[in-house]
């Protein structure tokens, strides 16, 4: 499935877009070229060469703040994805064999969780059970799960009520292999949409959550705390919220384009998709030549 | 057509029963309706409720912790939280608690000892009418771009607004906010960047301080309405009633109006339903950043003073918001497309 996803333009820009964001999260507080929380006499200078993205109010350097906050907000978001994850595969699946009583009980638990206004109550959680970035990942990992609950469900139900697992039972096979030959390739392409959603989704809930001061303690720094802090200054520095806007926004953008590309190129229709572009290639390549020599006259 | 308009015009006694006829279908099936989603919205909000109740002792804080402080005495702690009646069995307490929010009593602050349910309904006035606003500019924008994508289907102006799309929903609501006083309250100084004028002072300097808060939250559900809308549309263009319409030579507004937007319009709607928790969570940080005193800004602050009833307060009449909202999105869905009412 990896070899397909980039087999897709839009798949490799987003594996690519994730990757450099990745790198800056395992490497970022180790690149920083000033002391993330030192403190100097000059306070809202603009950029140079010392520092790149210039100085914050208390004279801080931001590209050294930007590096080092990279590693919480990505980690959040990413534990997030896996708490959901954890959280909602397990009863989605159960769900389809446990009988009606688990069945309706886990899916008005899934209705619940998904009318809940979640950023108030992640807010709200999150401060009450004492302000930490743990509880803040699981309190939000709970809030997002039934997306996976629902898709890992929607996708078991349709395996299970398959005639072509009824014919491998008959004819004598385990569950086991069932799991592994039928069940796990129909469940796992959704599974993998969700993660890479959530991780998108996740990722503005910390980001919102740091932006308000929620879960990280105050001289720490995060991409959604830098902007916090440079919104009571927008009238000296119009410009600093910039690159830790756009650094969130291209995460999301490459989480949302990787659910997209996994979409894609899942299942019956990404095969399909995938021969016909394959097609379409072979039939053009014979007429590449003349564009090109149009080119070069 | 012709001929059925004809038979209305000179028998008009069956034609009036018809109308009454079909006139009591619809109410039976606005009731039928509404009945399906109470039945799924009931148990949601008693979990709901129950969930918000539970964070009580699950966060173990107490009211004597803030009235006292840290250094208590075992005796005064136990003092006050029986005043408070927190020594009695959970189930007692949350049966109370419960009956009380039926009777719309949401108890009385740790902090002040202020009433709750007033001190909400300040904050409500300031969020609703930036939510309502932001809805309505995104239903409005959502519609018109999605509509019009959909119209123009692969031309560059499908590809552009497509585009913009992308990038209204990945931007969150703090980031907009942010680009929206950047531009328009400080680099331009059109609009004010901060704070809340009550509309009873004038509609104008109402409208403009709830305008920018509106219009960052507007984003994300106009970019949800317009994608849902677009692909809906093209979905039921592609069918066979539309390409007889089409054949039998019906003008192209009538099939966009009645066959194509009917049956299009479907997933654009209960997208609105799913959005607006999140419309409502967003409220938190707009508040946040345009210094407005409403209901989001209030649960962030009890939240952060460790206020628990007013924390609950505001999560159950958020829970209220969410699923009368709902329960009005499903309304409407049942009277637009029918067929939605076979799988809530």
């Amino acid at each position: 499935m990896v070899r397909r996803v980039l087999a897709l333009p839009t798949g490799r820009l987003a594996v690519g877009v994730l990757s450099v964001i990745a790198l800056l999260a395992i490497l970022g507080p180790t690149l920083a070229p000033h002391n993330p929380l030192g403190t100097s006499a000059l306070t809202l200078t603009g950029p140079s060469w010392k520092h790149w993205l210039g100085t914050d109010y208390l004279g801080r350097d931001v590209f050294s703040r930007l590096l080092a906050g990279s590693r919480t907000s990505v980690l959040g978001s990413v534990e997030v994805a896996l708490i959901a994850l954890a959280v909602g595969v397990v009863p989605g699946i159960l769900s389809v064999y446990l009988g009606r009583g688990f069945e309706w009980f886990t899916l008005r638990i899934a209705d619940t969780l998904l009318a809940l206004p979640f950023l108030i109550y992640a807010v709200a959680v999150t401060a009450l059970l004492g302000n930490g970035i743990p509880q803040a990942m699981f309190t939000v990992g709970v809030l997002v799960s039934p997306l996976f609950y629902r898709v890992t469900r929607a996708a078991t139900l349709a395996v299970a009520r398959s005639q072509y697992v009824e014919a491998a039972l008959i004819s004598g096979a385990s569950i086991g292999w069932i799991a592994r030959r039928h069940v796990w390739g129909k469940v796992l392409p959704p599974v993998a949409v969700a993660l890479a959603q959530t991780i998108g989704v996740g990722f503005v809930v910390v980001s919102s959550l740091s932006f308000l001061g929620i879960g990280v303690q105050p001289p720490a720094p995060t991409w959604g705390g830098l902007l916090a802090s440079d919104l009571g200054y927008l009238s000296y520095q119009p410009w600093a919220p910039i690159v830790p806007a756009l650094l969130i926004m291209a995460t999301v953008w490459g989480s949302n384009l990787l659910a997209d590309a996994i979409r894609d190129v899942s299942g019956e229709a990404g095969r399909a998709l995938l021969n016909s572009r394959r097609a379409r290639a072979r039939r053009l390549n014979p007429a590449e030549p003349i564009p090109a020599g149009g080119a070069a006259r | 057509m012709a001929v059925s308009t004809a038979d209305h015009a000179v028998v008009a006694d069956p034609g009036v029963a018809l109308a009454a006829a079909r006139a009591r279908r619809g109410a039976g099936r606005v009731l039928v309706t509404l009945a399906r989603s109470v039945a799924i919205f009931v148990p949601v909000f008693l979990v709901a409720t129950f969930l918000t109740f539970a964070l009580r002792s699950l966060s173990g804080l107490s009211p004597a912790h803030i009235q006292l402080g840290e250094s208590a005495t075992p005796d005064a702690v136990a003092r006050i939280e029986h005043q408070w009646g927190l020594d009695r069995p959970f189930l007692a307490q949350y049966w109370t608690w419960f009956t009380n929010i039926l009777h719309g009593q949401l108890g009385t602050s740790w902090t002040n000892g202020a009433n709750i349910a007033e001190l909400i309904s300040n904050g409500l006035a300031v969020s609703l009418s930036v939510v309502v606003l932001a809805l309505i500019i995104g239903v409005l924008f959502g519609f018109g771009l999605g509509t019009l994508a959909a119209v123009r289907r692969t031309t560059w102006i499908d590809r552009a607004i497509t585009g913009f799309l992308t990038v209204f929903s990945v931007m969150p609501p703090f980031v907009v906010g942010i680009v929206l006083v950047t531009v328009f309250a400080v680099g331009l100084g059109w609009l004010p960047a901060a704070g809340y004028v009550p509309a009873s002072v004038g509609t104008w300097p109402w409208f403009t301080h709830i305008l920018l808060p509106a219009l960052a939250l507007s984003l994300d559900p106009m970019a949800d309405v317009a994608r849902q809308l677009r692909s809906g549309l093209i979905a039921a263009y592609q069918e066979n009633y539309v390409t007889g319409a089409i054949v039998r030579g019906l003008s192209p507004r009538r099939i966009f109006l009645r066959h194509v937007l009917r049956n299009g319009v479907g997933p654009a709607l209960s997208v609105l339903g799913w959005r607006f928790p999140t419309l409502i969570g967003g409220s938190v940080v707009t508040e946040w950043i345009f210094g407005l005193q409403g209901f989001g800004r209030f649960a962030n602050d009890s939240a952060q003073a460790g206020d628990v009833p007013a924390v609950q307060g505001v999560l159950v009449v958020s829970i209220v918001l969410v699923v009368t909202f709902n329960l009005i999105v499903n309304i409407v869905l049942g009277r637009v497309t029918p067929a939605s009412q076979r799988g809530v």
